[in-house]
């Protein structure tokens, strides 16, 4: 029964890991200490693909309760926990997604990478291909 | 996550779509105009063809100037428009069925030297090839511990993985029944890891250098040359401009196996860009957990290295570069066995060293994306020293392969062509002893015994064109013609056709044929680690092998979620093949050509489905048959450890954002028969086989695996095999590794029972 004791010692390894990052890890549900705040950005998403990256993105940032991106406006809606975050951090998280953040413009090697239908030469579209 | 119907149409595109101008209501609906640009040079493509999705007869081709005029379907809603040209990425749009509409399209082109390149997205069966092409992602590669290829396959259907011995532990794939050997394995779509590395290949590219792989199953294009028969893996190693800044994986298992994968990458400028793949894995620790005195797993240590450089000019010429080293050793046998006193003890040892090296360079004509002209150079050193008890296999492989391929079209984009001339360069020095000495043999009748050499020159020219006609046809038919050195002239005609018999039926056929040539005991290296003597006859023959099959996909939607049906059916007839025969005589492989009147063929049937029942969560089941028969001294028999049926399911769920992600495998493995025991003679008498095979029990393996992704860093954990199944005794005869019953090459389930492991990567995007 060797391997099943070294199963629950990674098991466990795993769970402590878990806890130990938990502080980086944004919260899933609002909870009820600490007031959420609300702020937007207009960036400049293109489309549906664009929405699926930075709200990916959006919810693995520390204090961030939810993203919401609306394509036709380029805006980006983020609920954090300002105890936690900063709409300057965010911002900063936004143009390291390849996305320029209100006047800030997009990391370049973030943006370089992006897929072609992401970048900001493409006007707004509605492409269904992007999901 | 499979995309729906028009989203298939369309991989990833610049799109520009100029919003349409409300216009005031008129009782006459003008037609759609537009211009068709291509994304990268902005100049107009001509003879795009623009098309309804809905009514696949309405259609229009866009002219000099890439400007088209397209009449709308008759019905009221929005409709979706189709553009396509080869060489393009295919796009679709919505427009409103009022909308007074100028589209402005700039199609993405889909050519990256000559290949059409599979979008990461795309669905795990692409419905754009023409050929049955499965593909696994980077996401699906995270799904198991994936230390190397090997692992990348188990929670795929199409490719079984088995291990070739109970000592060395080597694994082999299989495709359509048929060993490893007769899939043509390519690495960025060149030949890679042929001939001698054939046995461990598997373990020389790293999960984490890989970006993903496709599964061509039965026969592909004549491009990449005339040696695969049942199938082609290509892998594709991280883009030097694409590939995170920096990945960090380590991995550790409950045996004691240590992995440490780093990959690091940077554009040097805007042009140029490279990347570092690094490799390490170590187990260190003597296992035996069946108490057999074996070995679970030899001890192994390998270094491996791959920089790769990219060079793209803004004038349409790429240029890859990449260079590998490797080396390898391994020990394993009896516990107490040590190479520098091995006394009465069995082990194997395996040094290896690989050198690699390519060269790929394309030039694509400004204003003709289609028309491109490719150099692609590879080179090989591969050179290994092994011992397997009281017998030796050296080898040294040097290979070198040019081609030049050039690409077109006949008018439009509806016909394309591509022409080419090969060279291959194949030089084989194999050194095999079997640690007796025979009086009666001369010292030069030894050497040309234990010396087998091999150098292979084969010039060559293909032609492949392709027809597609935009709508539901594309037909692709290619021909070589090589010169071989030691085989004279070799044909190899091979034929694809896709037929999309509505938007979400798909239905392919491919045949064709194939020629190799045989390593017979480095394909065979499983059977060096038993009792049995190899018996080659001298007057070997290439292996010739034609394939037909055919496969259906149809897409349809579960609960609002895409789903995939596929089921295929190919069949492979040997006319000539290197038969290793366990069977007719137990202490003996003979291994000969196909003998005259002999059949060898395999017949394989899979069927699978894939759904998403509820969001984040998916599930596929697939179920397999195979028939795999030769002929052995007459009679037409199974071939050994195959199993005739198969289940496999896998389901896996992830929470929103991939945080959490979860990976439950089944594998299902029916009877499969098994070679006689080498010492089994002594009962049955005068060498003669017993006529009755026996066969291996149905088991069932579970594999699972969750993993904890955060912004940078991803945690698993792991269990492989969770029932803990074993076969009962991986080494017939273990007790006297040097005696007539020694036999560890009759392996059909797993030998060291569960295995745990854990590990993180780390990224820097």
């Amino acid at each position: 029964m060797n391997s099943f004791k070294s199963f629950w010692l990674a098991a466990l390894l795993l769970v402590s890991a878990q806890f130990t990052f938990a502080q980086t890890a944004p919260t899933a549900k609002p909870s009820a200490k600490g007031a959420t705040e609300q702020f937007q950005i207009k960036t400049s998403a293109v489309c549906d693909m664009c929405k699926a990256r930075l709200e990916k993105a959006m919810a693995y940032e520390k204090g961030v309760q939810e993203a919401h991106l609306d394509v036709p406006s380029q805006v980006l809606t983020v609920s954090y926990r300002p105890d936690k975050t900063t709409p300057a951090t965010l911002r900063t998280a936004v143009q390291r997604t390849g996305y320029d953040a209100d006047d800030q413009t997009a990391e370049a090697r973030a943006y370089e990478r992006l897929p072609d239908c992401c970048k900001k030469t493409n006007k707004v579209h509605s492409d269904t291909g992007h999901k | 996550m499979q995309p729906s119907l028009g989203q298939r149409f369309s991989a990833v595109l610049g799109l520009v779509l100029s919003s349409a101008v409300a216009c005031a209501q008129t009782t006459v609906v003008p037609p759609v105009q537009g211009q068709i640009t291509d994304a990268t040079g902005s100049s107009p493509l001509p003879g795009a063809v623009v098309r309804w999705l809905a009514a696949a007869t309405t259609s229009a081709t866009t002219d000099g100037t890439g400007k088209f005029t397209l009449v709308r379907p008759a019905h009221g809603a929005a409709s979706r428009l189709v553009v396509s040209a080869l060489g393009y990425q295919a796009d679709t749009l919505t427009i409103g069925a009022t909308d007074q509409a100028f589209v402005r399209v700039a199609l993405r082109r889909s050519v990256a030297l000559g290949e059409v390149k599979i979008e990461e997205r795309a669905p795990a069966y692409s419905s754009l090839t023409p050929t049955n092409t499965q593909v696994i992602t980077t996401r699906d590669l995270t799904k198991s511990a994936c230390c190397n290829l090997a692992e990348s396959f188990e929670t795929n259907a199409a490719v079984e993985v088995s291990t070739t011995d109970a000592v060395s532990g080597a694994k082999q794939i299989q495709l359509l029944g048929l060993d490893g050997a007769y899939s043509l394995l390519t690495v960025d779509n060149l030949p890679a890891l042929r001939g001698l590395s054939t046995p461990y290949r598997l373990s020389y590219l790293s999960g984490t250098w890989i970006e993903g792989i496709d599964i061509i199953k039965g026969m592909g294009s004549v491009v990449n040359g005339y040696e695969s028969i049942s199938g082609q893996v290509n892998v594709r190693l991280k883009e030097p401009d694409k590939a995170e800044r920096l990945l960090f994986n380590a991995y550790g298992n409950d045996l004691g196996k240590f992995d440490l994968n780093l990959n690091l990458s940077a554009p040097l400028s805007k042009k140029l860009s490279t990347a570092l793949l690094l490799h390490s894995d170590h187990l260190g620790r003597r296992v035996d957990r069946n108490q057999d005195g074996f070995l679970d797993l030899p001890l192994a240590t390998q270094y491996n290295l791959f920089n790769k450089w990219k060079y793209k000019s803004e004038k349409g010429l790429v240029a890859e570069v990449g260079l590998g080293a490797l080396r390898e050793t391994r020990e394993g046998g009896q516990v107490n066995f040590r190479p520098d006193q091995p006394r009465n003890f069995y082990g194997t040892t395996l040094a290896t060293d690989r050198y690699t090296g390519f060269a790929k360079t394309s030039y694509t004509w400004p204003g003709r994306p289609y028309q491109s002209l490719g150099l692609l150079l590879s080179g090989t050193s591969h050179i290994f020293d092994s011992q397997y008890g009281i017998r030796s296999y050296d080898g040294a492989q040097r290979t070198g392969l040019a081609t030049l391929l050039f690409q077109s079209v006949l008018g439009t984009t509806a016909h394309t062509y591509r022409l080419g001339l090969s060279y291959l360069h194949d030089n084989y020095e194999e050194v095999y002893k079997d640690g007796f000495i025979y009086p009666a043999e001369s010292v030069q009748e030894r050497y040309e015994r234990e010396h087998r050499n091999r150098y292979e020159r084969v010039p060559g020219a293909f032609a492949e064109y392709t027809y597609q006609n935009a709508r539901n046809l594309t037909l692709v038919g290619g021909l070589r013609l090589d010169r071989h050195n030691l085989y004279s002239w070799v044909l190899t005609p091979r034929l694809n056709v896709k037929y999309d018999v509505t938007p979400n039926t798909v239905l392919r056929l491919a045949t064709g044929t194939g020629f190799r040539t045989a390593n017979p005991i480095a394909e065979n290296s499983g059977m060096l680690v038993s009792s049995r003597e190899f018996v080659l006859a001298d007057n070997l023959r290439p292996e010739r092998a034609w394939n037909a099959g055919g496969s259906f996909t149809q897409y349809f939607t579960v609960a609002g979620h895409p789903a995939t049906f596929v089921a295929d059916y190919y069949h492979t007839e040997f006319q000539n093949q290197v038969v290793a025969d366990a069977y007719s005589a137990p202490t003996v492989l003979q291994i000969g050509n196909l003998e005259p009147g002999g059949r060898s063929f395999s017949r394989s049937f899979q069927t699978e489905v894939q759904v998403e029942p509820v969001k984040g969560l998916q599930a596929k089941a697939a179920y397999k048959y195979l028939d795999v028969r030769t002929t052995y001294a007459g009679e037409l028999l199974p071939k050994a450890l195959t199993p005739r049926h198969r289940l496999f399911a896998n389901v896996g769920y992830a929470t929103a954002f991939d945080k959490w992600r979860g990976d439950l495998t089944l594998q299902w493995f029916g009877q499969r028969p098994l070679a006689h025991n080498p010492g089994s003679h002594h009962e049955h008498g005068a060498g003669a086989a017993p006529t009755t095979l026996n066969y291996a029990p149905r088991y069932a393996l579970l594999n699972s695996q969750v993993t904890r992704a955060f912004k940078r860093l991803e945690v698993y954990i792991g269990v492989e095999n969770l029932t803990d199944y074993r076969q009962p005794d991986p080494i017939a005869g273990a007790s006297s590794p040097f005696g007539p019953g020694f036999d560890a090459a009759m392996v059909w389930g797993p030998t060291y029972g569960r295995l745990t492991y854990a590990g993180l990567r780390f990224k820097i995007d």
